[in-house]
């Protein structure tokens, strides 16, 4: 079956007899949808080599750190593995830790985070805590003895093996020393916590509403695409083409983007419209408009725009599509990076979602696509999906894959499928 | 390469003040910053922007160096006529980027 597709893509490109051909690949196809699939693998793209830099270099300004040790998304085996139920680490007791270096630690967000980012930590508790954890104002009260404190910081798996608490001795941000002065800060934690501004509350805090207009570019940067998109599609590439020489009427791609990502059979990955434009470009313009580069992003936004208001309408009953939302779940709940958390750990409503994460609502999963390529304030920049997943990734301090990667596009294949019926509003802008 | 954006009502009543938005695309190079190789990147700033209407200058600003890239200047101005603006921006080459804008008074 594969030996006939790729010859069907190899007899296209030389030019045979296409109208046989097409014939000849919907046969065997149940669905409309395969049809679909079929049209897409016929639109010209260079499906060599990557569509991103290579070889691969994180962005400038990123943390420079590598996490050889622990998973990433493609190397899912390197994480040792959590200890068995009730498999604690033994430690002298009772502990008689710093309970003054303890606090020092739990409220330090330089190193893993800080307690605080998750937990409200008593009266003295600093400004903004978060609540995905549970509220342990009170938890010197509760009755725990200190190997349970200490393992819970240690190691929580070792009590909940569906803790999504990073294991911060185990996987080495602090040292056992360390661990055992915030069990003597835990200790001494008794009182509830006292806010003095209502705001500091996570249980209170207002959920923030994103209701700037995103369509004015004097609000919204990434909107100039709108205008310097136009400027992109006309612009002539190596071989003097532009969009515009096949592309006459650019509205006659709207509603395009809706339906993208899509599986493309050929290379058997899912393309989204970033490394569309990096491939279809190559093939057809001779330029290279490699992913994350201005003009792909720029390009990308403005395609995106051509349907906005239309809803997003992504295949999700084809079996190739769910064969890709299948794979797609076995990535959103893999453990990766020295935090350990699965994509689901912070996005999925059953676990971290719709709470705070510090100062930082945590979004799910579902929605996110419509405002994609998205400007983002805290950097100053447009971001496309992609690299919104590389962020992720370095953020819960396991190695990014590059832009390209076949993990990334069953990720975006999911979270868009997740925003079907949704209407496309991009680009988007966000803190 | 630079756009520039401006809004501001089409038409007002005599004597009303409004308020024009400006917004220019910009790299604002500062001059402090380095390439990948280590060699300083040269400074390339829009280092004046002026605005006149009807041939009258009613907005003059100078810029430096610790503006952002693309640079949103917004100001008020008194109608007492219906007439045009003119909007310059001078970058550091000597380089100006220019746009109009009408406005109706009545």
């Amino acid at each position: 079956m594969h030996t006939s597709k790729r010859s069907i893509i190899h007899a296209v490109r030389s030019g045979a007899v296409m109208s046989a051909l097409a014939g000849l690949a919907l046969a065997g196809l149940p669905d409309s949808a395969a049809a679909k699939e079929a049209k897409f693998e016929k639109v010209p793209m260079t499906t060599e080599g990557s569509a991103g830099p290579t070889p691969w270099e994180r962005y400038k300004g990123w943390n420079k750190a590598t996490w050889d040790t622990y998973n990433s998304l493609t190397e899912r085996k390197r994480t040792p593995p959590p200890p068995g139920e009730g498999q604690v680490r033994k430690i002298a007791t009772p502990i008689e830790g710093n309970a003054e270096n303890g606090k020092k630690l739990a409220f330090d967000r330089s190193r893993g985070g800080g307690c605080l980012a998750c937990h409200v930590m008593g009266p003295e508790t600093a400004e903004l805590p978060g609540n995905v954890g549970v509220d342990l104002s009170e938890v010197g009260a509760a009755g725990h003895d200190d190997t349970y404190l200490f393992n819970y910081i240690w190691d929580p798996r070792a009590y909940n093996p569906e803790s999504v608490m990073p294991p911060w001795g185990a996987h080495g941000f602090y040292t056992e020393e360390e661990v055992r002065d915030m069990v003597a800060f835990l200790k001494t934690l008794k009182t509830p916590a006292v806010f003095k501004n209502a705001l500091d509350d996570p249980e209170k805090r207002p959920i923030p509403v994103e209701d700037r207009d995103w369509q004015d570019p004097f609000v919204n940067p990434a909107a100039e695409a709108f205008d310097t998109g136009k400027d992109v599609f006309a612009k002539a590439g190596a071989n003097g083409k532009s969009c515009a020489s096949c592309h006459e009427d650019a509205n006659a791609l709207k509603g395009w983007a809706v339906g993208m990502p899509k599986w493309h059979a050929g290379m058997k990955k899912v393309i989204g419209i970033e490394e569309f434009v990096a491939r279809h470009a190559k093939a057809t313009m001779d330029t290279d408009m490699l992913m994350q580069s201005a003009d792909n992003i720029t390009l990308s936004v403005y395609l995106r725009s051509l349907s906005n208001g239309m809803p997003i309408k992504v295949d999700t009953e084809s079996k190739q599509a769910k064969a890709i939302m299948k794979e797609a779940e076995t990535l959103m709940t893999t453990k990766v990076g020295q935090l350990n958390f699965a994509c689901v750990d912070c996005h999925s409503p059953e676990k971290g979602a719709l709470k705070w994460i510090r100062g930082q609502y945590l979004g799910e999963s579902a929605g996110q696509i419509p405002h994609f390529p998205v400007w983002r304030t805290s950097r100053n920049e447009t971001w496309d999906i992609r690299k919104r997943l590389q962020w992720c990734n370095v953020q819960v301090r396991a190695n990014e894959l590059p832009p390209d990667a076949p993990e990334y596009g069953v990720l975006e294949y999911y979270l868009t499928a997740q925003s079907n019926g949704m209407e496309m509003e991009s680009p988007g802008i966000r803190h | 390469m630079s756009k520039a954006r401006i809004r501001l009502p089409s038409t007002a009543k005599k004597g009303e003040v409004i308020e024009i938005k400006s917004l220019v695309n910009h790299a604002m190079e500062s001059g402090q910053r380095k390439d990948s190789a280590g060699n300083p990147i040269p400074r390339k700033i829009i280092n004046k922007m002026t605005c006149s209407f009807n041939g009258k200058e009613v907005m003059n600003a100078t810029l430096h160096p610790g503006i952002s890239a693309n640079p949103y200047i917004s100001f008020f101005v008194k109608v007492e006529e219906s007439g045009t603006f003119e909007f310059a921006w001078t970058e550091d080459d000597g380089n100006v980027i220019k746009e109009t804008a009408q406005i109706t008074v009545g």
